[in-house]
């Protein structure tokens, strides 16, 4: 079908709507980039052989949606109307699934939810403490969508917010926006509205829109997820962001990590093109606009605005002095608008329940919701969307169900490679893009990395300095060398070389390559140096003065021993052991080759008697 | 044209103002000896100026070659003849007499500044007076590159989508590849080679049979991917060429499942130093035993 006019389209969903029938069953399997790591191929083959098998093809869907968030449980499974919820799920249960649960409406008890905080078993998929906590806007019908069909997204609303728009100005659209007070997604929080104001009145016939897609924080994913599963709202804000600046061309820029969020997009642009919203005369407006992917080539520093737009000039990922900023002069020398994935999905929100509604959730100077992805060694690993301003502390112990095998919690990391780490005590501030930068860190894309005791934080900065300094162009000085001296004193305190004026040199190196890089990659590459030794000195000095690493991580450092009384000598670990450091009889004690040992960890993994110790400081 | 005579004396004629050239001529001028540096085009360089680095320090050549061409210019005991060719030279050792050409400038040289106006405003424009009409190079799927550029089209400058397209087909760039793309885009290799080196996607070397991708994003190096990285590099080793493949990538956004390897595409969640040890030995075991029974093994990593 093609929708010549607004009312055509406001007919067919309503055909949609009406065929709908409420007490069907679907299957809804999550088919994100999480779940088919988790198998969940097989688990779609399983479903479509039982329901074959029952003949009930017709009377029952099969729904491959995009990512539901809770990755930790995956592959997922929710079975509707009643939204019977199946964590982990697997191919052998397919069969009990589909005969009791979709046929006999029941849930099978042992293949629940069990809520680890209460033991509780949930049935239901929005009673599990996970999603229940959670404010989903942008991210709410990744469950109920599948990403490869357009009238699934029309059903549910889709596209009335491009058909709003276009009767308004743009002069207006953009007024809208401003007043929602919605800011960038990416990381930088420029407001979106201000952004969109600058194109419009930059002069110049051609003007270009860029949706930035190279989602590179390591430990983020909800940009990709978005586009998995439902690329059409990231398309629908794009149209109206074209409308309001007078753009006729788009260019989403899309991770080629991301081959299933670039196969979605590109069929959801086809299905939007044959529909008429999108290409020429979009519903019969006079307004064309052309959308097209472009894949990147793997440059974390593409994120970065004048890259990216450089990249897709094709040359290499630079980034280059702003003013003149790309409102200005940006691809090809034309006014450019480049907003982040999640911010284009925001905006049909955004014009269809309008600016008061938008800024009525969030903080006095942040509004909407975010999304962040919570990962590390938590709980419930996964994408969580929650207003902005929720404290840190409900995002990872309500929602994110506190640190895995009760470890304690030491720190969590935000805003990428870029941002820094937090400690306990500050656990309550609001997650929200000042408070935030005045604790030394930053929101940036919205990666949540959680560390328990088992982490080193002197190896984690020494991490993202080595991320960094992997990633960094090469074109400004202070980044390319600058990062390569922080990582060489870094590596000198891990492995037991550090001393105490390494620490203030550390300081000194931060300040000149913050004060001296062009672009955000280096301006804040520092950042995680910074913050680690403002909150955790203590274990850079452990490091330097004890040779020893209290969170028993930097290999030179450490070194394992069986422990005699609870070793029994079953002999795993020196039949395990790579470079056979490991002597002992059967059913004798073993003992570790200090000289031979490459500390790899492997015996330590293996015992399952808690018998091999990692120790640590004090000189061995 | 004019004739001019000069009796040169004790004077050295050098042929060409490239960059033997002008170093001879600065050699002898620095000895105390005239020296008249003739050279056909319109100025000296040659073919350094051309070149963005030189062997085999990679050092910049024009760095090398600029403070020369000033030194060459302003020697009060080199005489330029740019312009110029030798069409006779006569006589022998210690006392040849030399007949030079020199085509006329139709510039006044001792009042030209260099400012380029006059290129700017000139109704006419020539080619440059170099050969470049270049061969197409041999290339080996020819249509299927036609096919390819014809696809990408409509981006201003498909160079990156085409170079991504042609690494996922032959699992890197091969060499013949890139110099037919360099020809038909009209781009210099050169420009190609920077991408090719800049973007992590793609690979001047052949990727193995299996191609092993580490995560080794935050979530995953705080769950222990150093370790996984150390032992894959070592499981890996005690197989041949050709048949593994190690890339490390920045975060595969599949944090829950981490630490993670992907082998070809298959996704590896959870993994410990043993279950490295059993997948990649497997592998790397049936690879080596079917290449020495004589059986053809599948995938592109031996042509």
């Amino acid at each position: 079908m093609k929708f010549d006019k607004p009312a055509d389209l406001e007919a067919y969903r309503k055909t949609i709507v009406d065929e709908k029938d409420p007490n069907r069953s679907i299957i809804t399997i999550c088919g994100g980039t999480g779940c088919i790591a988790s198998k969940c191929g097989e688990l779609i083959d399983a479903f479509k052989a039982e329901l074959a098998n029952q003949g009930l093809e017709d009377s029952v869907s099969l729904r491959i949606t995009g990512c539901h968030g809770f990755c930790e449980k995956g592959p997922l499974v929710v079975i509707y109307p009643e939204r019977i919820f199946y964590p982990l799920a697997k191919a052998k249960d397919v069969p009990r699934m589909v005969t009791e649960t979709v046929i006999g409406k029941k849930p099978i008890e042992e293949l629940l939810y069990v809520d680890p905080g209460t033991g509780e078993k949930i049935i239901y998929e929005y009673d599990v403490p996970f999603y229940k906590k959670q404010n989903r806007i942008v991210f709410a019908n990744n469950v109920e969508i599948d990403p490869r069909n357009i009238d699934d997204y029309i059903g549910l609303g889709g596209y009335s917010a491009l058909a709003k728009a276009l009767t308004m100005t743009p002069e207006a659209v953009i007024e809208e926006v401003t007043r929602s007070g919605i800011k960038g997604r990416g990381g930088a929080g420029f407001p979106t509205g201000i952004k969109w104001g600058f194109a419009r009145k930059a002069a110049g016939e051609q003007k270009y829109l860029i949706c930035n897609a190279d989602e590179g924080d390591p430990g983020a994913y909800m940009d990709r997820s978005v586009l998995e599963g439902n690329p059409h709202s990231v398309i629908e804000g794009m149209i109206i962001g074209a409308f309001a600046i007078g753009a006729s061309e788009g260019l989403a820029y899309v991770r080629s990590e991301y081959p299933l969020a670039v196969d979605n997009l590109d069929i959801a642009i086809d299905q939007a093109r044959e529909s008429g919203l999108l290409g020429d005369n979009i519903l019969g407006s006079g307004f064309n606009f052309q959308l097209k992917i472009y894949r990147g080539a793997g440059a974390f520093v593409c994120g970065e605005e004048t890259a990216l737009i450089a990249s897709i000039e094709g040359k290499p990922g630079e980034p280059r002095q702003r003013p003149p900023f790309p409102a200005e002069s940006g691809l090809w020398g034309c006014p450019t608008n480049i907003n982040n994935v999640e911010t284009w999905a925001n905006i049909p929100h955004i014009i269809a329940k309008g600016a008061d509604w938008y800024a009525s959730i969030g903080t006095e100077d942040s509004k909407g919701s975010k999304i962040f992805s919570l990962v590390g060694k938590i709980n419930n690993v996964g994408l969580v969307e929650v207003p902005i301003g929720t404290p840190l502390r409900t995002v990872i112990f309500d929602i994110g169900g506190g640190i895995p095998n009760g470890r304690k919690f030491k720190a969590v990391q935000t805003g990428g490679p870029s941002g820094g780490c937090i400690p306990e005590q500050h656990l309550d501030v609001p997650i929200d893009y000042k408070d935030l930068t005045a604790l030394g860190s930053i929101m940036g894309s919205g990666g949540i990395i959680v560390m328990d005791e088992d982490t080193c934080m002197v190896d984690v900065a020494k991490y993202f300095i080595g991320f960094t300094l992997d990633e960094s162009c090469g074109k400004c000085t202070s980044c390319r060398e600058g990062n390569a001296r922080m990582l060489e004193i870094l590596e000198d305190i891990t492995e037991g070389r550090g001393t105490m004026e390494s620490l203030e040199l550390l300081d000194e190196l931060s300040t000149y390559i913050k004060d001296i890089s062009l672009c955000g990659l280096g301006k804040t590459a520092p950042n995680p140096v910074l913050t680690t030794l403002r909150y955790f000195r203590d274990e850079y000095e452990a490091h330097i003065k004890d040779h020893a690493c209290p969170a028993r991580v930097c290999t030179e450092l450490i070194w394992f021993e069986i422990d005699p009384e609870t070793c029994t000598g079953c002999t795993l670990c020196a039949r395990k052991c790579p470079v056979d450091a490991i002597n002992g009889e059967k059913k004798m004690t073993h003992v570790v080759d200090q000289d031979i040992c490459t500390r790899c960890g492997t015996c330590y993994q293996v015992c399952r008697f808690n018998a091999v110790q990692v120790l640590t400081g004090g000189g061995k | 044209m004019t004739e001019i005579v000069e009796k040169a004396g004790k004077g050295v004629l050098v042929i060409g103002g490239g960059i033997a050239g002008i170093q001879s001529a600065l050699d002898l001028a620095n000895s105390g000896v005239q020296v008249y540096l003739i050279e056909r085009g319109s100025t000296l360089g040659g073919r350094m100026a051309q070149l963005d680095k030189t062997f085999p320090t990679n050092d910049c050549s024009m760095c090398i070659l600029s403070p020369k061409l000033v030194a060459a210019a302003r020697h009060p005991k080199i005489k330029l003849l740019t312009m110029s060719e030798l069409i006779e030279l006569d006589g022998e050792a210690g006392d040849f007499q030399a007949k030079v050409l020199k085509v006329p400038r139709s510039i006044d040289e001792s009042k030209c500044v260099g400012c380029g106006l006059c290129i700017d405003n000139c109704p006419v424009m020539l080619a440059p007076q170099i050969d470049d009409t270049v061969m197409e190079p041999q290339v080996q799927d020819k249509e299927y590159l036609d096919e390819l550029l014809g696809k990408n089209s409509n981006f201003a400058n498909p160079i990156v989508q085409v170079m991504l397209a042609v690494n996922d087909k032959y699992r890197y760039l091969p060499k013949d590849v890139l110099e037919y793309l360099s020809f038909k885009m009209e781009m210099p290799l050169s420009e190609i080679y920077r991408l090719a080196t800049f973007y992590k996607s793609f690979s001047l070397e052949m990727r193995g049979t299996y191609h092993v991708k580490i995560c080794m994003g935050t979530a995953c190096h705080v769950r222990g991917a150093r370790r996984i990285l150390d032992r894959v590099r070592t499981v890996v080793d005690k197989f041949g060429d050709g048949i593994f493949s190690i890339e490390t990538v920045n975060c595969l956004g599949a944090c829950a499942l981490g630490p993670i390897i992907v082998v070809n595409e298959e996704v590896h969640g959870h993994v410990t130093n043993d279950d490295v040890d059993k997948t990649l030995t497997g592998l790397g075991n049936a690879e080596s035993t079917g290449a020495e029974g004589g059986v053809e093994v599948s995938g592109g990593g031996d042509e």
